[in-house]
């Protein structure tokens, strides 16, 4: 069955088009990561498929909804893809607990002990059950990026889109945020992942996409795609990045 | 004719304007009270998509600011009443004049500290589902608001002195209390001091707390 289906997208910022024209079809269950250059229009891609970004032509089906319909509740959709961001953006006012529930309080209209205890088992999964107190401003950069996945885990959604979650982390502090997202694949949860981490797209995703100049430049299965791809950019760049 | 300055005349002021003190803090509160909401609306109109709150909102802070709150006052207090035909009373005009004043420069205060917030924090707000209202609601005021202290406790001080040019249009506030005994007194030297004395305390007291209010939400979350 198909979660996230995305024909023919396109999206321009006023003269300038960044995604030219990408169809995308994720199953549920895959793992799907996207590799690309910067400024190539990976992340973009990621975010038209909530709408945090508008795309300027094209469709996007997330579980059988087009978010381009006028008809959609975007707003529900955005509950069945849960988005995990590079710099966490995490609530600096509210505790830890709070941050996971207050989707649960406010959109799904739980009672406070329904989201506590669902936040509780949210955060004990991410390893961070002796955290539910704390503020924001007093964990690592893993530690707020396990809270974040927590947090977009509190709406209990069909799928999750990572926007390099690893970026803005210290070196020895990504183990600990890959190590809950891999457990969260294996669990089955379909995953969109934007990432530069190319052993984690190796052992982890169905599937591995290169975006470059706003089209997808190869789809493949990991171990074709890093030990013989087909495209000439795709190549290119995983040359300079073995080359670290 | 040599000065000497008069201390009994001095403490005695002190309590003889505490009537005038009386009137001073009920225009004060309650127009800072009713320009606080009237500046988290316009403020927040400010920011609307739709051109026609944003233009309203614009008319309304431009208005007010380019002009003096004197003459806000006077044309209030004596020409509406010529158009109207009737007279709002001195304290309620005070009131709505300090409201009015005040109200435009905390929407500036309100837009400014509002914008200044991640938009990344209104990102993962809406991404968990929640509608624009209570993304600003629960994500972007309570974080807004924080940083609305230093400059609202400023204009909170400046309004309470600008209360002063009330007695213009007649409302027996601190300045006017301190003008009659003068002209009883004709100690212009100690009555405008004690006065001058009362308003620092009140500045002062402001600041004060708010400093605390300040300390008190940061240790909130660094519990």
């Amino acid at each position: 069955m198909e979660m996230i289906n995305i024909v023919n997208l396109h999206k321009s910022y006023d003269q300038l088009e960044v995604i030219k024209g990408i169809d995308l079809e994720i199953k549920s269950g895959e793992v799907v990561c996207i590799i690309g250059p910067s400024g190539s229009g990976k992340s973009t891609v990621l975010r038209c498929i909530n709408r945090l970004e508008t795309p300027t032509s094209g469709h996007i089906i997330v579980d059988g909804k087009d978010i381009m319909d006028p008809e959609t509740d975007i707003n529900h959709v955005r509950t069945e893809a849960g988005m995990v961001f590079q710099q966490f953006n995490l609530f600096p006012h509210m505790t830890v607990l709070d941050n996971v529930t207050l989707g649960p309080l406010k959109v799904r209209k739980m009672s406070k002990t329904d989201a506590d205890e669902l936040g509780r088992s949210l955060l004990k999964k991410v390893g961070l059950a002796d955290k539910e107190k704390n503020y924001p401003e007093q964990l690592s950069g893993g530690q707020k990026q396990r809270v974040a996945i927590a947090r977009s885990l509190s709406l209990q959604p069909k799928v999750i889109l990572f926007d390099e979650p690893t970026s803005a982390l210290d070196p020895e502090l990504v183990g600990e945020v890959l190590e809950v997202m891999k457990q969260l694949a294996k669990e089955g949860m379909t995953m969109v992942v934007v990432t530069h981490e190319m052993g984690f797209a190796r052992d982890v995703a169905d599937r591995v996409i290169f975006i470059d100049q706003g089209v997808i430049q190869e789809d493949n299965a990991p171990e074709a795609f890093f030990s013989s791809p087909k495209n000439k950019r795709l190549q290119d760049f995983l040359g300079k990045v073995a080359e670290h | 004719m040599e000065f000497q300055f008069d201390w009994p005349v001095f403490f005695e002021t002190i309590p003889m304007l505490m009537r005038g003190l009386k009137f001073t803090i009920i225009i004060a509160l309650g127009g800072l009270g009713v320009g606080f909401f009237l500046g988290a609306f316009f403020g927040l109109m400010k920011l609307a998509r739709h051109a026609v709150p944003r233009t309203l909102a614009i008319i309304y802070i431009e208005a007010i600011r380019g002009t003096p709150m004197l003459v806000q006052a006077m044309f209030l207090y004596y020409g509406l009443p010529m158009a109207l035909g009737l007279r709002i009373p001195p304290l309620t005009a005070g009131i709505i004049i300090i409201a009015v004043n005040s109200g435009a420069y905390i929407a500036e205060i309100v837009r400014g500290s509002v914008q200044s917030i991640d938009p990344g924090q209104i990102e993962a707000g809406r991404s968990i589902g929640l509608t624009r209202g209570q993304t600003m609601l629960y994500i972007t005021w309570p974080q807004a608001f924080k940083r609305m202290i230093p400059p609202l406790g400023n204009q909170f001080i400046i309004s309470l002195k600008d209360t002063s040019l009330l007695m213009v249009i007649g409302v027996g506030e601190l300045l006017r209390t301190g003008q009659e005994i003068v002209a009883v007194s004709y100690k212009a030297f100690e009555v405008y001091l004690a006065v001058a004395v009362v308003y620092l305390a009140m500045t002062l007291s402001i600041a004060q707390g708010l400093r605390m209010l300040e300390n008190h939400l940061e240790m909130k979350t660094k519990r």
